[in-house]
């Protein structure tokens, strides 16, 4: 009985997640005018016109590119180096080796926003500003604080003889990292390439401000609703079709995705 | 030449000495075993001598060979770790190569060593299994097989049958005593086990509070120990202590009887112990009587439980089984008995 009354607030809450899905995906198969009259309502004559515009006439083809090579960079480069660090800080032992760790973790605690001007003058020095290498290197900085501190805790919870026994065999700590480490951290590295695929994906922020005579799909489909503040169909096709890649991951990985939030919080 | 000598060997964490001093000399194909209680610093010693922790003072030489700062993969050693440390994403195989592999051996030879030192350890059908789908005693040949196929100068096992059952123990126990005998090489081990280091060992070192209290044949160590510490670890049931005092200058008096003992220098004044082993309390010599106040029937033999003078005593009683409230008979045997001054150290 009492699981029966707590599905109910269960169902309603997954219903305000589901809604928004629909709202978008039947609002996207209208048109224009059918939207106008009757918003709220199902598509009566469902239509993809609205996919094949935001996809050629609105430039959303090129953003998606823009987008999934920003994302794949970051992702592997973000998965590469929190593997090593997170190794070196769980696994080897060198001066300062805490005090770096708490620093990483600080850093986690200021917001984008405020370093917003140091950061954009930094990617100017360095010459990244409207390079898509700019942008992949941008979301790699801002995304490798959490990266690290997931590695850390995943290898920090393995068996510290793992990494003995691969010093005894001959491995140098390289090799540790790369025939035992890389390998047995493929749980957490498949989860953290999931969250930080979302991460980069959805980003408006960062693209608009490195990637200015380009744009991302997110920003592409910002820049929509400046231009078609009225045609809500096309601006519904266009976040219909941003999302489709993360829900296909989703249901994809979804379980390595509820597997690896775990990791870290438990040991072992 | 000494396959592995250890001199003045140290280590401290912090401000604690953990390792304080050891010399330590072993010989080609010996098997020594190192005991001692929890926290007596033998696995630090075995860490030491593989490489894992640090020496802060001190020599490590192996085959002739300075290892004290080498890295672990330049010693020549292979380790046994007591939680097997198998790579579980890789299959028992890979597993027994992968040391093989990094040595840049080619997969054909690797392969043939791999199968070599599985036929060795009867763990031929297992070579394509992952580490996830063994049995505890399969993960344990098939850690003693990544050592193997290394060919190493020294073999360090770190209580490596703790995680194995009761049964599975002696069987494994009983292996790597064939091993060592169809390999002839040195191996040292480390257990708090005073079974596994008397059966096992050629030699036994046995440790207190970073210390080496004694080395030497396990029987040496049983007949013939040199101090309290010693004689009490090893032996199980552990040997009885009575407290006793000098009543001549070879006599002492327990319970209203008078041992004399074939000492070559005369009784100090003083608290002394005297140390009897349950199993010899019969014999030639006076006698007393203890009543048994708990009795551990083991089939072939029992142990009981009582007190003479106030102290508790164990007596191993063969040919009858006593009863809780029996009075039995016992002998102290002064050439069984072992007279202890008031430092612990053995008087002879």
């Amino acid at each position: 009985m009492s699981k029966r009354l707590l599905s109910i607030p269960m169902a309603l809450i997954a219903l305000s997640c589901l809604y928004p899905l629909f709202f978008a995906l039947n609002n996207a198969l209208k048109t224009n005018k059918e939207d106008i009259l009757n918003r709220f309502g199902l598509a009566t004559s469902p239509t993809f016109e609205n996919f094949t515009q935001a996809w050629t006439r609105s430039h959303l083809s090129d953003y998606f590119l823009n987008s999934v090579t920003a994302t794949v960079g970051a992702v592997l480069l973000l998965m590469l180096l929190a593997s090593m660090a997170g190794f070196a800080l769980a696994i080897l032992r060198f001066p300062l080796r805490h005090l770096v760790f708490i620093a990483i973790l600080a850093s986690l605690m200021i917001p984008v926003q405020v370093v917003l001007v140091p950061f954009y003058k930094t990617v100017i020095a360095f010459g990244l500003l409207n390079t898509r290498i700019g942008l992949i290197l941008s979301y790699t900085a801002f995304f490798l604080p959490f990266s690290i501190y997931l590695m850390t805790s995943f290898y920090a919870g393995l068996p510290r003889e793992l990494t003995e026994a691969a010093r005894i065999d001959g491995a140098r700590f390289w090799q540790v990292w790369w025939f035992v480490m890389l390998p047995l951290g493929k749980p957490a590295l498949i989860t953290l390439g999931i969250l930080n695929a979302l991460y980069c994906w959805n980003d408006v922020l960062i693209s608009l401000l490195v990637l200015q005579d380009k744009r991302t799909l997110m920003v592409g489909i910002a820049a929509l609703r400046g231009e078609y503040t009225t045609n809500i169909p096309l601006l519904s096709a266009g976040i219909v079709l941003a999302a489709l890649p993360i829900v296909a991951i989703y249901l994809i990985f979804q379980r390595q995705i509820v597997n690896g939030i775990a990791t870290g919080a438990v040991k072992g | 030449m000494s396959e592995l000598s250890l001199t003045g060997v140290t280590k401290a964490f912090g401000g604690v000495q953990v390792i304080q001093g050891v010399d330590l000399s072993i010989e080609k194909g010996e098997f020594v075993v190192f005991v001692g209680p929890s926290g007596c610093g033998k696995s630090t010693l075995l860490r030491m001598i593989a490489g894992l922790e640090t020496t802060s003072s001190g020599t490590i030489h192996i085959a002739g060979e300075d290892v004290t700062k080498a890295e672990p993969y330049d010693r020549h050693i292979a380790m046994v770790f007591q939680s097997y440390a198998l790579y579980p994403h890789m299959t028992v195989a890979e597993n027994m190569g992968f040391a093989l592999r990094l040595q840049g051996v080619a997969a054909p030879e690797r392969r043939a060593l791999v199968t070599e030192a599985a036929r060795i350890l009867q763990i031929e059908p297992l070579l394509d299994r992952k580490p996830a789908h063994l049995s505890g005693g399969q993960r344990q040949r098939v850690a003693i097989g990544r050592a193997i196929t290394r060919h190493p100068k020294v073999f360090l096992f770190d209580e490596p049958l703790s995680n194995l059952d009761a049964e599975l123990r002696v069987q494994t126990r009983l292996e790597i005593a064939r091993l060592h005998q169809a390999l002839g090489a040195t191996m040292i081990y480390v257990t708090h086990d005073q079974t596994e280091a008397m059966t096992l060992a050629h030699r036994i070192v046995v440790l207190r509070a970073g210390r080496i209290e004694q080395v030497g044949r396990p029987t040496d160590l049983y007949d013939d120990p040199d101090n309290l510490f010693v004689a009490g670890f090893i032996g199980s049931p552990k040997m009885n202590f009575l407290p006793v005092q000098a009543s001549g200058p070879r006599e002492i008096t327990v319970a209203g009887q008078t041992l004399t003992l074939a000492l070559s220098v005369p009784l100090p004044t003083g608290p002394l112990t005297l140390g009897l082993r349950p199993e010899h309390l019969s014999g030639e010599g006076p006698q007393v009587t203890l009543v048994a106040e708990v009795v551990e029937q083991l089939g072939q033999t029992s142990y009981a439980h009582g007190k003479i003078d106030g102290t508790p005593v164990i007596a191993e009683v063969r040919g009858h089984r006593p009863q809780v409230g029996e009075a039995i008979p016992l002998t102290l045997n002064p050439s069984r008995a072992l007279v202890f001054g008031a430092d612990g150290q053995r008087l002879r």
